[in-house]
């Protein structure tokens, strides 16, 4: 399943159309990728075995952020586990198709909902309540699809850890977990308002694990407009302004 | 009529599979004493629930027909339309819908929103069907109402918010608390008809106290006079409640729960109350037809029984003394005597007998005023039709009907059972838009096609048992299409000169690939190559070749046909010629179009104990199954996925042995998707075969 590319590959005596869509796709979805534009070389941005987190108050854009992160994967083929602690499945489905769709929206629809056909496989969606989500419970599942040659991620995104009540323990074991599986790890982050940060930006609730962290960003709204700061991480040192976000689409805005 | 239109309840009651609605609608014609003894769905007697009047359906212990029926409970008139559980059978669950005002959405206490539950739920938005929640079995162990409120809020979306809560729970289910009346009741006598009021224990006070003021917080968003009493410590009175929550059910910004147990004869006459408190009565929810003079433009219609007619036929019924056509009147009144008109072949009818149903026993009423359920006898229709009054021509908004996926070739054994077989399949697909009937043209065979394997297995018992039709079936067939990839040339000259008349045409042009559409023809010719009387022959010509692909022989949709050029000749060209021109052209094109094979695929939802999660996956996964995800819920974990039409036969023995039987699943059509190249050659394949073995 995850090993047929034939879809890309040219063959000579056919115009291929959706080809070039494809890769134009692909151009756009990197040129729209938030973190790539902070100044990261490679797309993968977290090295195997490393942990980044998106952090914002609620409702700035975490999640489509990080659905941004996980379609940039499926683009280039690289399976993405998506594990929600809030939503339904379906739900999650529907940030995917939607955002998918939006930074498609200038192609031929039949093409793009062919595309979307053939990049759906890369994505699996596993949601826990979030009580009943550990380490060791994710590792069970993911041993699950392994062993039957299923789904193996190479990007997780976890969405709805709750960073306050989890001990360092649960974040080390999937530290260990992402090391073992050669996986990298993205986490959304809730801040509260009432919490105000310290000096490196962070919220006190997050000091006691931001060590484990390669990347760390946030979104901040100013007015109508959200911007995406860099609080750990590469563009920290290669001095990248903060990047604006179209608030709608959570898409790369272009500055005016 | 004696009820006025308020008091007037069009209801469904529809659930998963096994939640015991057939019991429930049992136990509530037992109440409102439509019936004087009860029987159980499997009942030891024989005799089986009322509305399960089809043999079959006593048998396999499930609702395959919505029956309608009626009743009456304190002074309001309750009209109830029984709908199955099975997603097979959808398309009875979407009509029944249509015709209903509100609706009890029935879930099980132990196995709380199942797949099914949320398919049904869908349903009922998309007709914006405001329902209350009764939540069955609280006598059976594992029991826990507050646990599938919580899956109402969080797995659909409901803002559910309990009217009751239980005294005991599992064995110990005694009755429930009202929480708006502040009593508890408790339900005496041989059947649970006795309702007996008392003071609510005190073990239990505290929760209630609780739970009202949580009821009357979810109430007061609807009501400011509520709002106001609250704030001024004034007297809640259940009216101000009732009213409250009326209003925020209609507008399906909120969902009561009410809970008991219909087996065991516990608070079934409160959920009675609440049909009457809670859902609309005819004239509360806005119907719409569709002027077919006016390019199908909207119409409100008025719940008035003086206003000219408009009726839908939901559902038809073969019985002993003709056909049975359920209706109901969403304006004007339909009277014995009273000319209507069929919109769809614009055939006048004259009205014979009118009947209420109750299950299979009818009683005569002289008219069905506008709001009302029925039937009609000897009418000539199909589901779905609308009938008017003389002199206007609205339609009801056709049901959106899904078409067939699976086929089945059916061959009676003798005479007497082709003749049978015949009479039965007029009847089924004139029952169910969503079951098709052909024959096949090479093979002679008699093809049913439907929505499903026990969609089709259901149809050939009822022919076996009502009918009396022997037939054997063959094995299952999948409904496979074709269409093409890319845009492709072609320029094709009939000729043929073989004495008498020729035959001469030439007709250029191309095809290219289309999503939004099954067929569309272009005609592109300027300055007469091909002059204007042949072009429609052209099309047929084309139209004839889309029924059958040239190598797989499936049917091929998404094609656009343009012609642009041709010539003709004076004497030899015909319609004839350039029907043959067109396809000969077409299939000179068509493979050059790089043709694909697409399936139906199903999107398959297994609610499955954890433990058995990885090898559920395991199977869907050997399916060709695209599994979307999991869902994680304590002891029980839900997997969605899509999965090929043609890997799902036989699944149910499959997935049983490989989960101890403790998993179950839903099945619905999603979409048409290309086959893999390796899948695409087995069928091509067996095609062939199947090609030679019909020669």
């Amino acid at each position: 399943m995850l090993t047929n590319n034939s879809f890309l590959k040219r063959e000579d005596n056919v115009i291929h159309l959706t080809y070039k869509d494809i890769v134009m796709i692909k151009k756009e979805m990197i040129y729209r990728n938030p973190l790539i534009n902070l100044g990261y070389e490679s797309e993968d941005i977290l090295p195997n075995g490393g942990f980044g987190a998106v952090l914002a108050h609620a409702g700035l854009g975490k999640t489509a952020l990080l659905v941004q992160v996980a379609l940039n994967a499926m683009l280039r083929e690289q399976p993405v586990l998506h594990v929600s602690l809030n939503d339904a499945v379906s739900k999650v489905d529907v940030w995917y198709q939607e955002l998918f769709h939006d930074i498609a929206a200038k192609f031929d629809t039949t093409e793009i909902n062919d595309y979307w056909d053939k990049i759906q496989p890369y994505r699996f969606i596993m949601t826990f309540k979030v009580e009943g989500f550990s380490a060791p419970r994710l590792e069970e599942r993911l041993t699950d699809l392994m062993q039957q040659n299923i789904f193996k991620p190479h990007t997780v995104i976890i969405d709805g850890f709750k960073f306050d009540e989890a001990g360092r323990g649960q974040l080390v074991q999937l530290k260990e977990l992402a090391r073992k599986y050669s996986m990298r790890i993205w986490f959304t982050v809730h801040t509260h308002r009432h919490e105000p940060p310290q000096e490196n930006g962070l919220p006190l609730s997050f000091l006691h694990v931001s060590d484990l962290f390669d990347v760390i960003v946030q979104l901040v709204a100013k007015g109508d407009e959200v911007y995406i700061k860099s609080l750990k991480g590469k563009s920290i040192d290669s001095g990248q302004n903060d990047l604006l976000l179209d608030p709608a689409t959570m898409l790369i805005k272009d500055r005016q | 009529m004696k009820i006025d239109d308020q008091k007037i309840r069009n209801i469904g009651i529809s659930a998963h599979i096994d939640s015991g609605k057939t019991t429930l609608t049992e136990r509530i014609l037992y109440y409102t004493k439509r019936i004087h003894a009860i029987h159980d769905v499997k009942g030891k007697d024989g005799v089986g629930a009322t509305m399960d009047s089809m043999e079959l359906e006593k048998e396999r212990g499930i609702t395959i027909a919505s029956a309608a029926t009626y009743c009456e409970w304190k002074g309001h008139e309750i009209n109830i339309i029984d709908t199955p559980g099975h997603v097979d059978f959808t398309i009875e669950v979407e009509r029944s819908l249509r015709v209903l005002d509100g609706a009890i959405l029935v879930l099980c206490a132990v196995g709380g929103v199942q797949s099914q539950s949320i398919t049904v739920d869908r349903q009922m938005k998309r007709y914006k069907v405001p329902s209350i929640a009764f939540i069955n079995k609280c006598d059976r162990s594992g029991a826990n109402p507050f646990r599938v409120i919580g899956q109402l809020k969080t797995k659909l979306g409901h803002n559910a918010v309990a009217m009751q809560i239980p005294i005991g729970l599992e064995n110990e289910a005694e009755g429930v608390v009202d929480l708006v009346g502040m009593k508890a009741l408790h339900f005496d006598g041989d059947n649970g008809e006795i309702v007996r009021e008392t003071e609510i224990p005190q073990n239990i006070l505290e929760e209630a106290k609780a739970k009202r003021e949580e009821l009357i917080d979810a109430a007061s968003l609807f009501s400011d006079e509520l709002t106001e009493a609250i704030l001024n410590e004034n007297e809640i009175t259940s009216e101000l409640i009732y009213a409250a929550l009326r209003k925020g059910t209609l507008k399906r910004e909120l969902t009561p729960v009410y809970m008991g147990s219909a087996y065991k004869n516990k608070a079934i006459q409160p959920l009675l109350d609440g049909v009457n408190y809670l859902l609309p009565c005819p004239s509360e929810i806005e119907n719409v037809a569709m002027d077919m003079d006016k390019n199908e433009e909207l119409v409100v219609l008025e719940n008035d029984s003086e206003k000219p007619i408009v009726a839908l036929v939901f559902k038809l019924e073969d019985g002993q003394y003709g056909q049975l056509t359920y209706i109901r009147v969403y304006q004007g009144t339909v009277a014995k005597g009273s000319t209507i008109v069929n919109i769809r072949n614009g055939k006048k009818v004259k009205v014979g007998r009118v009947v209420r149903m109750h299950a299979d026993q009818m009683e005569d009423v002289e008219a069905l005023k506008s709001g009302y359920i029925g039937a009609l006898f000897g009418i000539e229709c199909s589901s779905g039709d609308t009938f008017t009054s003389p002199g206007i021509n609205l339609t009801m908004i056709s049901m959106y009907i899904p078409k067939p996926v699976i086929s089945l070739a059916i061959v009676p054994k003798d005479n007497k059972s082709q003749l049978a077989m015949a009479k039965a399949l007029n009847r089924f697909s004139k029952e169910d838009p969503t079951f098709k009937t052909f024959v096949d043209n090479e093979t002679a065979d008699t093809i049913i096609e439907g929505m499903g394997e026990l969609h089709l297995d259901i149809y050939v018992e009822r022919m076996r048992r009502e009918y009396g039709a022997d037939v054997t079936i063959g094995n299952p067939r999948v409904a496979y299409r074709e269409t093409i990839t890319q845009r492709a040339d072609f320029n094709y000259t009939h000729k043929k000169q073989t004495g008498g008349a020729g035959q001469f045409g030439r007709i250029a042009g191309y095809l290219e690939p289309i999503s939004d559409a099954d067929f569309i023809f272009e005609n592109k010719i300027f300055g007469g190559a091909i002059p204007t009387q042949y072009i429609p022959a052209c099309e047929k010509g084309f139209k004839q070749s889309m029924a059958k692909g040239p190598k797989l022989e499936f049917p091929i949709t998404g094609v656009k046909v343009v012609i642009n050029d041709g010539a003709s000749h004076a004497v030899d060209s015909s319609d004839m010629a350039f029907q043959a021109a067109a396809r000969g052209a077409f299939k000179e094109a068509y493979l050059r179009a790089k043709p694909v094979v697409h399936e139906p695929i199903m999107k398959v939802v297994v609610e499955t104990p954890s433990e058995f999660q990885g090898s559920v996956m395991g199977l869907l996964n050997q399916r060709r199954g695209m599994i979307i995800g999991s869902q994680d819920e304590d002891v029980i974990c839900v997997i969605e996925s899509q999965v090929p039409l043609a890997e799902m036969f036989g699944f149910s023995t499959i997935l049983r042995s490989a989960t101890q039987g403790k998993a179950q699943f839903t099945m619905e059509f999603a979409i048409y998707r290309q086959v893999p190249q390796s899948i695409a050659e087995k069928i091509a394949l067996e095609a062939a075969q199947n090609k030679k073995s019909a020669a």
